[in-house]
C-alpha cells in the first residue's frame, strides 16, 4: 500500500511536467510560425 | 517521520513579498506593453483575431481554469476525504473542459467570429435569452474576480506582515494594469508565462514536500497513529463521491457553458486547434489540481492541524512548514500566478460581454463605434475591479454566491446546447425553461420547504430525471442523439430503484439535478410542437466583427465583414423576438 500511495502522490507532478513541455514546445512553434509569416504571435 | 508542525511557518517578509510581486507583475506588465498598439482593434481586444496557436491557447485555457480557489479546494478535499478527495475535485473539474469541446466545435462552426456565447444567443433567439446568459456570465465573473482577490490578500497576509487589505489592493492593481490596455490579447499572452510558473512550481513543490515531510513512511505511520479513517484510506470512498464528486459531475457542463472565459478562448483559438487545446487543458488542469491536492492528503496522514482551524490555511501551512524559503517563494508565485491568470481572464470576459452584449448588439453591429467600444471595455474593467474589491473587503459569502451562480448556469445548459442543434427551440422556450428551472431549484437547494412527503418524492423524481439529462447531454456531445437518448434513459431507469428516499439527503446534488431536469422538460415541451425552422446560417451573419480597422488577421477572409452580412433586426431568422 505504501508503494502504491507513493506512486499515486508522485505521478501527478510527472504528468504536469509532460503538459509543461507540450505547451512550451507549442508556444515555440507559434512564435516561429508568426515570425515566418511576419505577424505578431498574438 | 518529522514531528507534526508546531504552527511555526516560514515567512517571506515584507521585502521578499514585495520583490516577488514586483518581479511577477513587472514581468507581465512588460509582456503587455510589448504587444500593445497605439490603436487597438476592438475585435482583437475581445478575441485576438480568432486564430491563436496551440501553445498560447492551451497555456491560456489551462491557466484560466486553474484558479487559486481550485488549489485550496483540492487540498481541502484531500485533507477531508483522504486519498480519493483530490480526484473527486480535480477530475470532474478537468472533465468540464473535456465535455465542452464537442459542443465548442459546433458553436464555433455556426458562429466562427462571435465574441461571447450570449451574443450567439442573441442571434439565435433574441434579446431576452442573450441578457439572461450575459447576466449570469457577469455575475459569475465578478464573483470569480472577488474570490481571486480574496485568495491573493489572504496569502500575502499569511506569508508577510502586510495586511489583507494591502494584499488585495496590490493584486487588483497588478492585474488591472497589465490587462487594461490590450485586453484579451494581454490576458492570453501573460497566461503563457503564468502557466509556466505555475506548472513548473507544481512539478517541484509536490515531491519536495513529500520527501521533506518524511517520504513513503508517512503513510504507514499515519495509519498506525490513527490519523486516517478507513473511508479516507479508500480510493473508492462513498463519502468523497456523494459529498464532493457527484455534485461536481452535475456541475461539469454548467460551469463550462456558463463561464465566458472558456467561451472567449473557444472563439479565439484557430478552429482546427480546438480539440488539442481542450485536451491539453484537461490533462494540465487535472494533473496540477489533483497534484496540489496531495498536499492535503499528506497533511492528513501527518496529523497536521490547520492553523486557526481553517482548512484554507493548509496549503501555505504545509509549504511554509516543510520547505526552505526559496521553495516557499516558488509556491507563492504559483498561487499568485493561478489567481492572476484567472482574474485577468475575468476582466477580459467582463469587458467583452459589456462591449458586445450590452453595447455592440444593442446599437447593431454596423452602427457600433469601435473606439467607443474599447472605451466601454476599459471602463468595465475598472468598474469590475472596484466592485470586486468592495465585495472582497465586505467579506460577502463567496460560497453562497457561487452556489447561486452555478445553479443559474445549470438551468441554462440544456436550453443553450439545444439551441445550437435543434431548429425548433424558440426564445419563449429558452426563457421560460430557464426561469422555471430556477424557481424549482431555489427551494430545493436552500431547503425553503422541508424535503419530506410528496414534495420530497417530486424532487427526487426530478433529480432522477436530471441524472439522465446530465449523462445524456454528455453522451450527445461525443456520440450523437441516439446514444444520448439510450444512455440518458438507461441512467434514469437505473437510478429509479435507489433514488427515492435517498437523494433527499443531498440538497446540493439534488438541487443541481433538478435544475437540469426542469429546464429540459419545459424546453422540450414548449419546443416539440413549435413550427419554427431556424436557419443556423443566420448566426454567422449576425455575429461578425465590429471593427474594420487594423487587425492581426488583416488580409484574411473575415466572414463577419462580408457585404451580405446583416444585423439581427433584418435577419428574419424566424425565431420570436
Amino acid at each position: 500500500m505504501t508503494a502504491l500511495l507513493t506512486v499515486y502522490v508522485l505521478m501527478w507532478p510527472v504528468l504536469v511536467l509532460g503538459v509543461l513541455i507540450a505547451i512550451a514546445r507549442g508556444f515555440a512553434k507559434d512564435v516561429a510560425e508568426a515570425r515566418k509569416e511576419g505577424r505578431p504571435v498574438i | 517521520m518529522p514531528p507534526a508542525p508546531s504552527g511555526e511557518i516560514v515567512q517571506l517578509g515584507i521585502i521578499g513579498v514585495l520583490l516577488l510581486l514586483l518581479l511577477f507583475y513587472g514581468g507581465t506588465m512588460w509582456m503587455s506593453v510589448a504587444i500593445s498598439r497605439k490603436k487597438e482593434n476592438a475585435d482583437d481586444y475581445m478575441t485576438a483575431g480568432n486564430r491563436i496557436g496551440f501553445g498560447v491557447s492551451a497555456a491560456s485555457m489551462t491557466a484560466t481554469w486553474i484558479w487559486a480557489s481550485s488549489m485550496y479546494a483540492s487540498v481541502t478535499a484531500g485533507y477531508t476525504y483522504g486519498v480519493s478527495g483530490p480526484i473527486h475535485y480535480g477530475l470532474w473539474g478537468a472533465l468540464m473542459i473535456l465535455f465542452i469541446y464537442p459542443f465548442g466545435k459546433r458553436i464555433r462552426a455556426v458562429a466562427p467570429r462571435a465574441h461571447t456565447l450570449a451574443e450567439v444567443m442573441y442571434a439565435r433567439h433574441g434579446r431576452s435569452s442573450q441578457l439572461m446568459l450575459a447576466g449570469s456570465n457577469v455575475l459569475g465573473s465578478v464573483i470569480s474576480l472577488t474570490s481571486n482577490f480574496i485568495a491573493g490578500g489572504a496569502i500575502i497576509a499569511m506569508l508577510s506582515p502586510l495586511s489583507f487589505g494591502a494584499g488585495i489592493l496590490i493584486i487588483a492593481a497588478g492585474v488591472l494594469l497589465y490587462t487594461l490596455w490590450s485586453g484579451f490579447r494581454a490576458s492570453v499572452l501573460t497566461d503563457f508565462a503564468q502557466v509556466m510558473a505555475m506548472l513548473g512550481a507544481a512539478v517541484v513543490i509536490i515531491p519536495a514536500v513529500f520527501f521533506l515531510a518524511g517520504g513513503p513512511s508517512m503513510f504507514a505511520e499515519g495509519v498506525a497513529s490513527g490519523n486516517v479513517t478507513p473511508q479516507q484510506e479508500s480510493f473508492f470512498s462513498s463519502d468523497a463521491f456523494m459529498n464532493q464528486g457527484a455534485p461536481y459531475i452535475a456541475a461539469v457542463l454548467a460551469y463550462a457553458i456558463g463561464n465566458q472565459t472558456i467561451a472567449q478562448r473557444l472563439f479565439a483559438v484557430r478552429e482546427d486547434l480546438i480539440k488539442p487545446t481542450f485536451l491539453t487543458a484537461t490533462v494540465g488542469y487535472g494533473a496540477t489540481v489533483i497534484g496540489v491536492g496531495m498536499l492535503g492528503v499528506m497533511a492528513l496522514y501527518l496529523g497536521v492541524e490547520p492553523m486557526g482551524g481553517d482548512v484554507n490555511n493548509l496549503m501555505p501551512q504545509m509549504v511554509g512548514t516543510y520547505l526552505p524559503v526559496v521553495l516557499v517563494a516558488l509556491a507563492f508565485v504559483m498561487i499568485i500566478g493561478s489567481l492572476s491568470s484567472t482574474a485577468d481572464s475575468d476582466l477580459a470576459a467582463l469587458s467583452s460581454i459589456v462591449m458586445t452584449d450590452i453595447y455592440g448588439q444593442s446599437v447593431g453591429r454596423k452602427n457600433a463605434d469601435p473606439k467607443l467600444m474599447l472605451l466601454i471595455g476599459r471602463i468595465t474593467m475598472i468598474v469590475a475591479t472596484g466592485l470586486a474589491l468592495y465585495f472582497a473587503t465586505a467579506r460577502f459569502n463567496i460560497l453562497d454566491l457561487l452556489v447561486f451562480v452555478g445553479a443559474l448556469w445549470g438551468c441554462l445548459v440544456f436550453p443553450v446546447i439545444a439551441s445550437f442543434y435543434w431548429k425548433k427551440v424558440t426564445n419563449t422556450a429558452f426563457t421560460v425553461s430557464v426561469l422555471a428551472a430556477l424557481v424549482v431549484f431555489l427551494p430545493v437547494r436552500f431547503t425553503l420547504f422541508p424535503l419530506e412527503g410528496a414534495w420530497a418524492l417530486l424532487v427526487e423524481l426530478l433529480a432522477i430525471i436530471g441524472i439522465g439529462v446530465v449523462l445524456g447531454i454528455m453522451a450527445f456531445g461525443f456520440f450523437g442523439l441516439r446514444a444520448a437518448i439510450v444512455i440518458g434513459a438507461t441512467a434514469t431507469l437505473a437510478a429509479l430503484p435507489f433514488g427515492f428516499g435517498f437523494l433527499r439527503d443531498y440538497e446540493t446534488l439534488s438541487g443541481s439535478l433538478v435544475a437540469y431536469s426542469v429546464s429540459f422538460l419545459v424546453c422540450w415541451a414548449l419546443s416539440v410542437r413549435s413550427s419554427q425552422d431556424f436557419d443556423f446560417s443566420v448566426i454567422k451573419q449576425v455575429t461578425g466583427d465590429f471593427d474594420e480597422g487594423e487587425s492581426t488577421t488583416d488580409g484574411e477572409t473575415r466572414p463577419g465583414n462580408d457585404p451580405d452580412d446583416i444585423d439581427r433586426v433584418t435577419a428574419g431568422s424566424g425565431s420570436d423576438r
